[in-house]
Parts: structure tokens; C-alpha cells; sequence
């Protein structure tokens, strides 16, 4: 078999096992899961919410390890170089995905509970802060001319990653409108043993999807920087072919 | 000079970020102002009459009033007491009932009572089964003590 038939097959393994993870962890959030005695109904949404937030906050760090590489790379190795980029644009989009989700359903949910969609205390603002960086920085790539984008957007990236850790610790340094940590908060916190499994299939579904929506692509924007490189070559022949 | 370039930069880097990250922290820390509890407003002084401010406490049981779109009842937060008269657009939310951990968003009239003009509630952070038939009980734990 050829690399990329076997790349493919396994892929293909990894997308259907991953939308298995997610059917199951759907019953399990949805209509295995006791319904929650404070909240009711509603609080199913912690399920999709907390899920999408944790993994907003892991995929920008595969962003700025990808442009720290190809901040270093960019002139000894422009090639590798290039691979770096093309993960770190991945993680970029996947982390608008996960930040977009978690802000939306957390405003839903602030909604059905608090009785308001959105106030501006330390956890929600520092949110959106981290949600327009990563929108930001992929409009820089879009916008910014041909060969300066990659090394505007890893040195972007870098700084946008500040606020990653402020979004984390947020809940825990301030006084604010978003409840305190669910889990590892000390006394009046935590889940029932009964809601874990739910909880624990959504993570680790939501974070296979993860995991294939940046591969995959990964794998789109190394095939673009392929044609793009096939292009400039043709050109640079037909250019030659001008001179003689 | 270019073997250099690169220290530069990373010492620029950690320099920005070392100062935002301080900025941040010691700015919110300072202020801690998205709410204040019923002791820290009668600590205020003079400036509780000037502000718009958020208040957080536990519904006292019985005490609440509804007119209208409005209401009026008594916060309790650490064996204090603080009355609250809501009038706003739109009724109270569902979540608002007896002992429920709420935070009415207004100002300190000189009379003693916190006029509000907005209500909102505080979930928990802990998660339990309800009983079988029974209603979302809304969050009725004891607010914190203030950090």
C-alpha cells in the first residue's frame, strides 16, 4: 500500500470512530444523565459547554508551538518551516470553532439561568477577547500580502496566547458572574458520580473531532502549499522558456 | 548583529508579556468590582451613594413582594441585611425565588434600600440529581464568603 492509502485508511478509522464517541456521548448527555436539581433540564448543556471551552483552550497552544517553530525555522529551513504554518493555521481555525461553541451555548445557557445573555465580568470578557485574537488572526492571514502572512500571523499568535492562561485562571483570581470551577474548586463544587460518564464521553468525543478537524486540515493546507509551489515553478519554467 | 536579533526579540517578547500579565492581574485584583457583598457596600462610606453598583447575596425567605414587573424584598449575605427595591423592564427571573443567590444591579439610595434596576442570578457550581418530579430547585447555596 502507498503512505497516503494508509494515511487515508486511517483517517477514515478515526472519523468513524469518533462519530460513534459522539452519538454515544449525545445519549449519554441527553437522556442517560439525571437531570440536574438546581437547574434542571438546562444544565445538559454543561455537557457541550465545559467540553468545547477546555478544548478552546488546548488548541491555541498547538498554534503557538506550530508558529514558534516557524518562527525559528522561517530562514534555516523554509520547507519544515512551512509545515509549522500550515498546523499552526489549523489550530487557529479549530480553536474558533471550539471558542465560538463555548461562547455560544454559555450564552445560552446565562440566559436560561442567570436571566441575562452576556455581562462583561473577568471569565466572559477575557473569552471574547480570546475568541476575536484567533478571529483576528486568521483575517490577518487573508488580508496581509502574499509572503509576509505567516510571519505576521506566528508573531500575532505568540500574543494571543497571553491570554489563554488569563481565561483559565479568570474564574479562580476573580470575583465575577461565571460560577467558580466545577471541578478541583474545594467544598460546594463537583459533579455527581452519576453525570461522569456523560461528561467524560463529550470531552473525549468532542476532542477527537478536534483532533480530525486539524488534521484534516492540516492535510488541505499542505496540499495548497504544494500547488501553490507547483505553480510558482511553472511559471519560473515558462519564464525561462521566454528568454531563449 | 543578526546572531543577536533573535535574543532581542525573545527578551522583547517575555517584556510584553511579563507586563500585560501584570497589568491584568494586579488591575482585576485591585478593583474586584464586578460585585460587592452587603458588608463591603456598608464599608463604602459615601462613595455606596454615587455608584452603580452590584450587590450579592441569598433571598431572605418570605421577604419578596412582587408589584408589577417589580419587586421588592431583603438580601442576606454573612448575617446582613440589605433592602432591595426592583424596578425594571422586564419581571424577574424564573431563578428568582426564596433563599436563591442573586445580585440586583442599581444604586444606594440615602433611605437604606438599593434601588435596582436589573436582576440576576448566580449558578452553582456544584451538580446533583434532582428527585424524580421535582421542579429545578435554583441555586440556594449559601453565597461564599468573600475572598
Amino acid at each position: 500500500m502507498r503512505r497516503s492509502h494508509i494515511f487515508g485508511f486511517i483517517a477514515l478509522v478515526w472519523f468513524l470512530l469518533t462519530l460513534t464517541a459522539i452519538v454515544y456521548a449525545t445519549r449519554l448527555a441527553l437522556f442517560v444523565a439525571p437531570t440536574e436539581a438546581t437547574m434542571g433540564n438546562v444544565q445538559r448543556i454543561f455537557y457541550y459547554h465545559v467540553p468545547s471551552s477546555m478544548l478552546s483552550l488546548i488548541f491555541p497552544y498547538v498554534n503557538l508551538v506550530a508558529s514558534i517553530f516557524y518562527l525559528v525555522l522561517r530562514r534555516r529551513d523554509p520547507l519544515r518551516a512551512l509545515t509549522a504554518d500550515a498546523l499552526a493555521l489549523a489550530a487557529a481555525e479549530v480553536t474558533v470553532v471550539y471558542s465560538s461553541i463555548s461562547l455560544l451555548t454559555g450564552m445560552l445557557w446565562g440566559r436560561a439561568v442567570w436571566g441575562i445573555w452576556w455581562t462583561w465580568d473577568a471569565r466572559l470578557t477575557s473569552m471574547l477577547l480570546l475568541w476575536l485574537l484567533y478571529v483576528s488572526y486568521l483575517m490577518l492571514r487573508k488580508l496581509s500580502a502574499t509572503g509576509q502572512s505567516q510571519t505576521l500571523a506566528a508573531v500575532l499568535s505568540v500574543f494571543a496566547a497571553i491570554d489563554v492562561p488569563i481565561v483559565f485562571m479568570s474564574i479562580r483570581w476573580w470575583r465575577g458572574q461565571h460560577p467558580s470551577p466545577v471541578f478541583g474548586g474545594g467544598a460546594d463544587t463537583g459533579i455527581d458520580p452519576s453525570m461522569m460518564p456523560a461528561f467524560g464521553w463529550n470531552v473525549l468525543a468532542w476532542a477527537m473531532w478536534g483532533v480530525f478537524l486539524l488534521v484534516f486540515r492540516f492535510a488541505l493546507e499542505r496540499r495548497r502549499q504544494a500547488s501553490e509551489q507547483d505553480a510558482a515553478l511553472i511559471a519560473i519554467e515558462a519564464s525561462l522558456e521566454i528568454a531563449q | 548583529m543578526r546572531g543577536l536579533a533573535p535574543i532581542k526579540i525573545i527578551a522583547a517578547t517575555l517584556l510584553v508579556l511579563a507586563t500585560v500579565g501584570w497589568l491584568a492581574y494586579t488591575g482585576v485584583r485591585d478593583t474586584k468590582s464586578y460585585y460587592c457583598t452587603i458588608g463591603e457596600l456598608s464599608a463604602m462610606g459615601n462613595k455606596a451613594y454615587t455608584r452603580n453598583l452590584r450587590v450579592a447575596g441569598n433571598v431572605q425567605p418570605g421577604s419578596i413582594q412582587r408589584a408589577g414587573t417589580g419587586a421588592s424584598f431583603v438580601l442576606l449575605e454573612q448575617g446582613r441585611t440589605l433592602r432591595v427595591n426592583y424596578q425594571g423592564a422586564e419581571p424577574p427571573p424564573d431563578t428568582f425565588k426564596d433563599d436563591a443567590q442573586a445580585l440586583a444591579v442599581g444604586t444606594y439610595g440615602r433611605d437604606g434600600v438599593f434601588h435596582a434596576t436589573q436582576l440576576q442570578a448566580k449558578c452553582a457550581s456544584k451538580y446533583a440529581p434532582a428527585k424524580s418530579g421535582e421542579a429545578p430547585s435554583g441555586n440556594t447555596a449559601m453565597l461564599a464568603p468573600a475572598k
